[in-house]
């Protein structure tokens, strides 16, 4: 009944242009504002105008360090907010939200906003998560599962959530990764808690539960948005199973996934199919038709880490373990490999590329099924683990690892 | 007739990939290789030192995160000290291990001298490996075992093999990616080598290379774990002077015997002792260390009453002490008595060794024997 009723009201708004761009979040021009930007897509829909990269290096217009963690740079009204940490000693220290001016890298302001997660085996320490901000307000997830809204302007706390001490949530092995999503009024969360508390959406302005959902320990996912057939919907992604929610917090469809805990996100192809990839196993492709899900495509040609693909007329590029890779997303036949990036990450801008490797090096490439056509390389930033993908706007490259953060202009 | 050209073709192809390398003649002169360079693990990049040996022996010390891992193989089996698979201490490879092992040892690919190392080799097809064409050879080894490896087809040079690799000592099959080949005094090595198995990526890139270095063989011999090290002393032929309390807290000597003491195995150091003290007291105590409980774990067998009882102590100061007070029986009462077991002024070739008991599990001590070694 609520279903009906929430699909009516949809309806209604549909047809009077409420909803103008089905499920797309109005975001500033030239911005960057949440985990993979616009709708999640790893990509910008600016222009990128090619150049020859190859004898004219793409300028670093400034380069700072930054305290580890693996959060993305979020860009908005010349601001750039991310999180970091920092330690007091091998045993302690604070995780940080903080902003910098885009233009210099010099920071306006940080907020303490939790202990610091350790990573024991030394593979990074800090924050997981991406923030999320909108017109007045930045949400941040710490490693360790503190969830917050703090203003933009200064980083003044306005709410908080503690996940594990207030729904009962665990501590996933690598520390909590899951990067805020909103829509309308809600702030979208994984939470991992008991009692029907896997997933939750909560009042943006004032942190109260709006609704929650599911039942599942916290993974390393985080929630993507759709539309089919006039439906809003949200993805999320737990252990073996997905669902999707309307923005009620009601199940829509579900489907068990071949294999577990995909650290990548799912991969929205077109407007009702997603892809979803993983390690050890490969990928999966499913089509979503009246609120029912079935696969469409499986394959091992693709095996996500941790680093998510890219979806461009028809084809899938990614990183098939350490190897950035091209495959048809109709049959999934490798179109091309190319190894060098290791465990890099990727984002497409104009039907281009923008690679980087685990150790900081930046390429540009063309997004072509034909072959791996390289544009021009730049070493971005030094130092190792560089799994944070890039973040672009206004013709600059973000990039950033444990160590250091830049910015290259491309445009 | 087909069989008889891919034989041919086999031969060929492969003679080329050894001329290509530098020729069968200027390997055969290679006894050792030293490597210096840098590995990657986890998209971090740390230093790695390596030697191999023509007779199939490797060696390697690399980092992995924060964790330093040395590995070990002298051609037949190996061992292992890696911290980052919480084995801090060395343990011995296992077969898959060996396997991998054997791989690592190889100068350049299986097929130099193959046929002595009683592999075949089969010719499969032509591939384009990465825009590369290549042959695709199957090599069938002596374990039966089988690698596919990709040559390029105009340079001889491996580009890629499959084979099988190991990850949490578990089978997987590996990629692995030959680049950058150098030439170092006419032999021709690759000095790039990336291998991806299950959802690991391990880059190896040679920065220097020493051929023919000496090499002390005893690099590949199991090391005894830190721990053991500590009671290394103990091993030996000694004379031992036996003393019992006497009156008015002397000693007075009971008896003059002997013990000898060996690792039996690399963390196993086993000691024999017999005391003549109106019966005799023959005694077999095995020390070796219990990581889960980072104490030393010692067994022993008393011939007098032929039983076996368990022991748990640690070094604290210098003196290494142990009883039998930790061990709980879950369905009786341990009816053993109470025994303490201290070692103290150790020197090269001295130490004293003292037996205490307890009637009041354990609260106090009286001594029983009091034991001076001396080497012999």
């Amino acid at each position: 009944m609520r279903n009906t009723i929430t699909r009516f009201y949809l309806s209604v708004l549909f047809i009077f242009g409420v909803i103008t761009i089905g499920y797309s979040q109005t975001e500033p021009a030239l911005s960057w504002t949440q985990y993979r930007g616009q709708n999640r897509a790893g990509a910008s829909a600016e222009k990128l105008t090619e150049k020859d990269w190859v004898n004219s290096k793409p300028e670093m217009l400034w380069k700072k360090n930054i305290g580890s963690g693996f959060s993305e740079l979020i860009i908005s009204e010349g601001v750039i907010y991310t999180m970091f940490s920092e330690k007091i000693d091998s045993l302690s220290g604070f995780e940080y939200l903080a902003a910098f001016d885009e233009k210099t890298g010099n920071e306006i302001w940080r907020a303490q906003v939790d202990s610091i997660y350790i990573e024991i085996d030394g593979w990074g320490d800090g924050p997981r998560s991406t923030p999320t901000i909108d017109a007045e307000y930045i949400y941040s997830f710490s490693g360790l599962g503190k969830f917050s809204a703090r203003t933009k302007k200064d980083g003044k706390l306005i709410w908080e959530h503690d996940f594990v001490k207030e729904y009962g949530s665990t501590r996933p092995r690598w520390g909590y990764a899951c990067s805020p999503i909103l829509i309308e009024n809600k702030v979208i969360m994984e939470i991992g808690g008991t009692d029907g508390k896997t997933f939750m959406a909560f009042d943006k302005s004032n942190g109260n539960i709006v609704w929650n959902n599911g039942v599942g320990p916290a993974g390393y996912n985080s929630p993507l948005m759709m539309s089919v057939e006039g439906q809003n919907q949200f993805i999320f992604v737990n252990g073996k199973d997905i669902s999707s929610y309307n923005l009620q917090g009601d199940t829509l469809w579900t489907y068990q996934l071949p294999f577990a805990i995909p650290i990548a996100m799912p991969v929205l192809i077109g407007s009702n199919k997603l892809f979803f990839s993983q390690i050890t196993s490969g990928f999966v492709i499913i089509q979503v038709e009246s609120n029912k899900a079935t696969e469409v495509l499986r394959g091992g040609e693709m095996k996500n880490d941790f680093m998510t693909c890219v979806y461009h007329d028809g084809y899938i590029y990614g990183y098939h373990i350490a190897a950035l890779r091209c495959i048809s997303a109709e049959t999934g036949e490798v179109k091309w490999s190319k190894r060098g990036f290791g465990k890099g990450s990727l984002i497409l801008v104009d039907g281009k590329l923008i690679i980087l490797s685990d150790k900081g090096k930046l390429a540009i490439a063309k997004a072509s099924p034909d072959a791996y056509q390289e544009l021009g390389t730049v070493q971005s930033i030094e130092g190792s683990i560089t799994w944070t993908a890039p973040s672009f706007t206004d013709g600059k490259v973000y990039v950033r690892n444990q160590t250091e953060m830049a910015c290259i202009k491309l445009n | 007739m087909a069989m008889a050209a891919n034989a041919q073709n086999v031969d060929d192809i492969i003679s080329k990939h050894i001329q290509a390398h530098g020729g069968a003649e200027k390997w055969n002169a290679i006894k050792t290789m030293e490597i210096n360079g840098r590995f990657t693990a986890f998209s971090e990049e740390n230093e790695w030192y390596a030697i191999k040996t023509s007779s199939g022996a490797y060696y390697s010390d690399l980092q992995i995160g924060q964790y330093k891992v040395k590995e070990a193989f002298n051609g037949t089996s190996g061992w292992t000290i890696d911290p980052w698979h919480e084995f801090t201490f060395p343990r011995l490879l296992n077969k898959v291990e060996d396997n991998v092992f054997h791989q690592k040892a190889e100068f350049f690919s299986p097929f130099y001298k193959y046929k002595e190392k009683e592999m075949k080799v089969e010719y499969v097809d032509e591939e384009n490996i990465d825009g590369v064409d290549t042959y695709v050879l199957k090599l069938i080894k002596s374990n039966g075992l089988i690698e596919t490896w990709y040559l390029n087809k105009t340079t001889y040079l491996e580009v890629k093999s499959i084979s099988d690799w190991v990850d949490f000592g578990m089978r997987v099959s590996a990629e692995s990616y030959f680049d950058d080949f150098r030439e170092v005094d006419g032999l021709i090595i690759p000095f790039f080598t990336e291998r991806m198995f299950g959802q690991r990526d391990r880059i190896l890139i040679i920065e220097n290379i020493k051929l023919n270095a000496s090499v002390d063989e005893s690099i590949f011999e199991m090391p005894k774990s830190n721990e053991m090290q500590k009671l290394a002393f103990l091993a030996g032929n000694w004379n031992v002077k036996v003393e019992i309390p006497g009156r008015n807290n002397t000693w007075r000597v009971a008896d003059q015997t002997t013990s000898n003491a060996q690792f039996i195995a690399t963390n196993n150091l086993q000691q024999n002792i017999s005391v003549s003290e109106y019966y005799v007291q023959s005694m077999i105590i095995n020390y070796s260390f219990y990581k889960d409980r980072n104490k030393y774990r010692l067994t022993i067998y008393n011939g007098f009453s032929s039983s076996t009882d368990l022991y748990e102590g640690a070094f604290i100061d210098g003196v290494f002490t142990a009883d039998n007070t930790s061990v709980k029986y879950i369905d009786a009462e341990s009816n053993a008595a109470l025994l303490q077991l201290s070692i103290y002024n150790i020197t090269s070739d001295a130490f004293m060794m003292e037996i205490k008991s307890s009637d009041d599990k354990g609260v106090t001590w009286k001594p029983s024997y009091k034991l001076s070694y001396s080497k012999k």
